[in-house]
């Protein structure tokens, strides 16, 4: 029985990760989960990807060329790029996977509405032919959200983009192990050894993606076990360990413990705006109203200050372009009579609201609970679902009424990266059908958008994304619950994990 | 087989808490009564102090234990919170006082309506012969799904409430009063003054309410608390896995479902329902292993 | 004796029956449209209607279950909602973490629960009688993920002597194997001992007072052969029942532990499948569970005659 010891002692070769939540599925241009994403960023390469600074870089691509009009693009592929069945990736693959994500990706879509062509001019070289121009065409490319345009084989990317693919063959530098998968325990990813690395550094999506173990092995386990894990050397990297949990992990010198990412995270409580009674935009309002952020930070962030604020903008606090314009709304002392009382003008009559809550992810765990807590504080009928993320992933795309299987409200967060302009920002869209789950509609909302893709100059793109923040609250396409920093903590043999929107494998060496 | 001490579920095999509690001076009737039944005394006193928690849960200095405070999450058990708050900033003092409800609620139902429900079945299954042979198999059937699987199963097919919690274990605990019952209403069928009772043509329901149903009582009561102490047993483990009463009720699983993701740092959110917990099945067993052998001296004469 | 067998075994059909039936019902009663879920978001009533009708839902229930069942016998038991991998592959993954946490519980329970019946019932009346006696209530009474978690706490965390959570196949090492077992199933194996040792100093009781032992004391028969040769093999019988019987607390309790102790098992299988509401599962794990159960209990009736010579086929 004095054999743990040894069984600790594993070879050097293997990362063993602790994701957020389970990964249910591996399809992160038809699926926007963060968990999703960061699997299929190992599994599948971008043409282009993105660095720290968030300046894309050439990825799978050689280079371009582009028209002093930013209308034409030529791209040209790296040689010797091979899928993980041996097949070498052509122009073949890349077109059908650009023309899935582009029905997906609101960036995509933004191209969709300005294509005249997509074409491929020989094995390796393809152009791009718009008939508007799209100067953030690289960014779109090889940007970290999801829809993220991972390039699949040819007959994967054939799939229909609302409809999950069901094989898991890319051309990044980690295969996917199918046959250990077992969903809601584990998920494991070998070396691809016929990937071909880019000579620069490595950063974010950017350079060299050099791979230093022969497996990474994903287990899903609660934060509870996680943590006794971590601090037994079970595992070797916990992606998002509980706040309440970080004074124990860093006072274990075996153990790591850093931000995850600067830019952090942006709560969101997500209304459906199809159905009643939040069609209706002043009982939107009420709900923002009655939102005290402070409550949900501390439930989701813990009572360290200096790892949340309030937040009454939509964007990233402490990048350039922030702007808090028209968020009076969320600022200053709860006033529960006056959104009691707007409730009422907008008719409110008691209606269930359906709150589907993941009770498996402790940040929407507590985001739900301080809702309906809020929700009751102002009269209204909370109907408190609770069911697992992977369910609320599922469920939060169903339109119909919440009685039929729809919904009312769910939780998120936004990754603060992905909200620092209106580019990468699914979330922020009011395109009505065509926007992310809720379907949030408001044309001024969608005319702010267009100034900012089409500004020419930095004050135009602030004076836009200043008119974006007060149309956004006007409409309330979401309640911000606030701003917050998320750990990650790993064991101290291992090196090269880098603050960054995801985990990056890639370059992190373990002694 | 001389193994008369088994029901079916096993569970009435129990010790002499006799034998295990130190022989005292008796004075006075309720002496007199702990002496004689040490289990049932120390059970029921334990059962009635919990009892007594659970009813008077707002007089007892708690707050209301759904209002989050985050403000004031995580505090350790202190003067103003006496068990703490919890990652919410509720208080966890009022949260396992009303969490008493939901467990004794829960219990109690359970116990009577499997005890009610099984004694129809085995009553109707003990004296029609045809129906016997089919309510014979279904029970087999159901006691071959495990009872913790069965309730979940169930549990999976509705809206979490309590109500549901109660339905779907008491379906798992049927099957084995109704055996239970069965085998009483057997065993007393080929009683002389039965069969007399019937030769003279007393009608069947008559034989059932005076002769039957008296005796089945006292194995009933005894099963009757095993089942409330199981049923409580597994509505806290149903919560736990989150497949019990929702989340918005307090209940004992429920506090402990979400406070253990901290039971490293903060353990006492897990510890004081789960002492509670603890307890009072502790009473409900003591209880029911006292009853049996006051109630059952058939059962009890082991040695 | 054969006959007795086989007899035995053809009773278990009525039993499987019904329990299949059951879990059809479940799966027949559950809210939630298969043909909707599989059409996806996308599909009209329409399709929704001819999916309905190429999956046979639209026939009536007793042809569907004979469907299902015939599935079911030739080891299908249907895609999972959520996963969209048969549910058999699913059940297979996971079969052999909860099997080996039950071996081992049931080996730790019995090699200590019946030594301990024994004990207690030979220093009847004394404190030893009353530790075991004491242990066995509390065994009933303590909730296993509390044990649990008590266990995790204090030998993996202090003491650093087992792993935490997780699982290591048996085929990568026993040793590793074991460590990982070890804290689960000591914590798993409390109601199972308190059971155990409670029907055994019972029957031994009963057992030690009777003639044939008291003729052997007399005859100057060791203690301990006495107790092991002769009285325990007389109570064998009840001991071998409450372990069949035991087994369905044994499998809820492996539900709750395996979540405790991140063990990718059946258990955990059915606990994420009710949180989604992923009925095909739910379904195949509660069969599969009862199926173990009704053939547990037919191996222990089997065991009797092994046993007890005095049962007559």
């Amino acid at each position: 029985m004095a054999a743990p010891s040894i069984a600790r002692a594993q070879g050097s070769k293997l990362l063993r990760f602790v994701p957020q939540a389970n990964l249910s599925s591996m399809d992160a241009v038809a699926g926007t989960q963060y968990v999703v994403r960061n699997a299929a960023l190992m599994v599948w390469d971008t043409l282009y990807g993105i660095d720290a600074s968030l300046t894309p870089k050439p990825q799978m691509c050689e280079g371009h060329e582009v028209d002093a009009a930013f209308k034409t693009w030529t791209f040209k592929l790296r040689a010797g790029l091979k899928f993980h069945d041996g097949e070498t990736v052509t122009t073949r693959d890349v077109i059908p996977s650009l023309e899935r994500w582009m029905v997906r990706d609101t960036m995509g879509q933004q191209i969709k509405l300005r294509l005249d062509a997509l074409e491929a001019l020989d094995d390796r070289t393809f152009r791009i032919r718009l008939n508007k121009p799209f100067p953030k065409m690289l960014f779109a490319l090889g940007k970290n959200n999801a829809p993220v345009a991972l390039i699949m084989p040819e007959r994967i990317a054939r799939t229909d983009p609302f409809k999950l693919i069901s094989e898991y063959v890319g051309s990044g530098p980690m295969k996917f192990n199918t046959k250990e998968w077992v969903p809601g325990a584990k998920a494991v990813f070998e070396r691809f050894d016929g990937y071909s690395v880019r000579n620069e550094p490595g950063e974010w999506l950017a350079g060299g993606k050099r791979i230093h173990f022969d497996r990474i092995e994903w287990s899903i386990m609660d934060p509870a076990t996680a943590a006794a894990a971590l601090q037994n050397g079970e595992i070797d990297w916990w992606e998002t360990p509980l706040p309440d949990l970080i004074p124990v992990l860093k006072k274990n010198p075996n153990i790591r413990v850093d931000i995850a990412d600067p830019f952090g995270n942006i709560g969101s409580l997500r209304m459906n705006h199809l159905q009643p009674p939040f069609n209706d935009p002043r009982i939107r309002r009420a709900v923002m109203m009655a939102v005290d952020q402070s409550d949900y930070m501390q439930a989701v962030a813990g009572d360290d200050t200096s790892t949340w604020k309030t937040l009454p903008s939509f964007f990233t606090p402490g990048t350039p372009f922030y702007t808090e314009d028209g968020g009076e709304l969320l600022k200053g002392k709860r006033d529960y009579a006056a959104a009691k009382k707007l409730l009422a003008e907008a008719g409110y009559n008691g209606e269930k609201v359906v709150l589907v809550v993941a009770t498996d992810v402790a940040i929407t765990k507590a985001e739900g609970d301080v809702t309906a807590d809020t929700l009751r504080k102002i009269g209204m009928n909370v109907d408190y679902v609770a069911t697992d993320w992977g369910t609320v992933g599922a469920r939060r795309a169903k339109k119909d009424p919440p009685n039929q299987g729809g919904w009312n409200i769910f939780h998120t967060w936004h990754a603060g990266a992905d909200c620092v302009n209106p580019a990468p920002y699914t979330a922020l869209d009011a395109g009505g059908d065509k926007a992310w789950f809720g379907w949030p509609k408001s044309d001024a909302v969608q005319a702010g958008i267009a100034k900012w893709y089409d500004a020419p100059d930095a004050a135009a793109e602030k004076a836009a994304m200043a008119e974006i923040n007060r149309a956004s609250f006007e409409n309330v396409t979401y309640v911000p619950t606030g701003f917050f920093l998320m750990y990650q903590a790993w064991r101290s043999s291992v090196t090269g994990v880098v603050k960054a929107p995801f985990p990056v494998f890639w370059n992190v060496q373990k002694a | 087989m001389s193994t008369t001490t088994l029901t079916p579920d096993g569970l009435t095999a129990a010790p002499d808490l006799a034998d295990i509690l130190p022989p005292r001076k008796a004075r006075g009737k309720i002496m007199m009564f702990i002496y004689r039944y040490p289990t049932i005394a120390a059970g029921g006193a334990m059962l009635s102090i919990i009892l007594a928690i659970a009813i008077f849960a707002p007089l007892l200095w708690t707050v209301d234990p759904t209002a989050l405070a985050p403000a004031k999450r995580t505090r350790f058990p202190s003067e103003q919170y006496w068990f703490g708050t919890d990652m919410l900033g509720r208080d966890v003092y009022s949260r396992v006082l009303y969490g008493a409800r939901i467990s004794l609620i829960v219990g109690f139902s359970v116990a009577t309506l499997a005890s009610v429900l099984g004694m129809l079945v085995g009553v109707c299954s003990g004296f029609i012969r045809w129906l016997d042979a089919i309510i014979m198999r279904v029970i087999d059937g159901m006691m071959s799904i495990p009872g913790i699987l069965l309730a979940i199963a169930l549990m999976a097919l509705t809206r979490a409430s309590v109500q549901t919690v109660v339905i779907a274990i008491t379906v798992a605990e049927v099957p084995r009063v109704s055996r239970l019952v069965r085998g009483v209403v057997l065993s007393l069928r080929e009683q002389p003054y039965v069969e007399a009772a019937i030769a003279s043509g007393t009608r069947v329901p008559k034989i059932i309410f005076k002769h039957i149903l008296p005796n089945t009582m006292a194995p009933i009561i005894v099963q009757a608390t095993f089942i409330c102490a199981s049923a409580m047993l597994t509505e806290a483990t149903l919560s736990f896995i989150g497949a019990g009463t929702p989340p918005t009720i307090p209940s004992w699983g429920n506090i402990m479902a979400e406070g253990r993701a901290l039971w490293q740092v903060k353990p006492y959110i897990v510890f004081f329902p789960a002492i509670f917990l603890s307890v009072t099945v502790l009473a409900v067993n003591l209880l029911g292993d006292g009853l049996r052998d006051a109630l059952d001296p058939r059962l009890a004469k082991k040695v | 004796m054969f006959a007795y067998i086989l007899r035995r075994i053809m009773a278990t059909i009525p039993v499987m029956a019904v329990v299949a039936l059951f879990v059809f019902s479940l799966l027949y009663i559950a809210p939630g449209d298969p043909a909707a879920i599989i059409a996806g978001d996308q599909a009209t009533p329409a399709d929704v209607e001819r999916i309905r009708a190429s999956l046979g839902l639209d026939r009536p229930f007793l042809i569907r279950f004979g469907d299902w069942l015939w599935h079911v016998l030739n080891g299908d038991l249907g895609t999972s909602i959520f996963t969209n991998l048969p549910v058999t592959h699913m059940i297979a993954q996971r079969v052999q973490p909860t099997f080996s946490l039950m071996v081992l519980t049931l080996t730790i329970a019995l090699s200590l629960a019946i030594p301990m019946g024994v004990l207690a019932a030979w220093k009847h009346g004394t404190w030893i009688d009353r530790v075991v006696m004491i242990f066995a209530v509390l065994g009933f009474s303590l909730p296993v993920f509390v044990v649990g978690y008590l266990l995790a706490y204090t030998f993996a965390l202090q003491l650093d002597m087992f792993p935490v959570q997780g699982y290591t196949p048996f085929e990568d090492g026993f040793g590793k194997w074991l460590g990982n077992l070890v804290l689960p199933a000591v914590a798993l194996a409390g109601v199972y001992m308190a059971l155990i040792a409670r029907i055994t100093r019972a029957t031994m009781l009963e057992v030690l007072n009777q003639d044939y032992v008291r003729t052997a004391r007399a005859k100057g028969v060791g203690q301990r052969a006495i107790l092991f040769v002769h009285a325990l093999k007389n109570a064998a019988v009840p001991i071998v029942t409450i372990v069949g019987i035991g087994f369905a607390s044994l499998i809820g309790g492996a539900v709750v532990t395996e979540s405790v102790f991140a063990i990718p098992g059946l258990g955990r299988l059915v606990v994420d499948a009710i949180l989604r509401r992923d009925y095909p599962v739910i379904q195949g794990v509660v069969l599969m569970f009862s199926f173990v159960y009704v053939i547990v209990n037919l191996l222990v009736d089997l065991l009797y005659t092994v046993f007890d010579p005095r049962i007559r086929y």
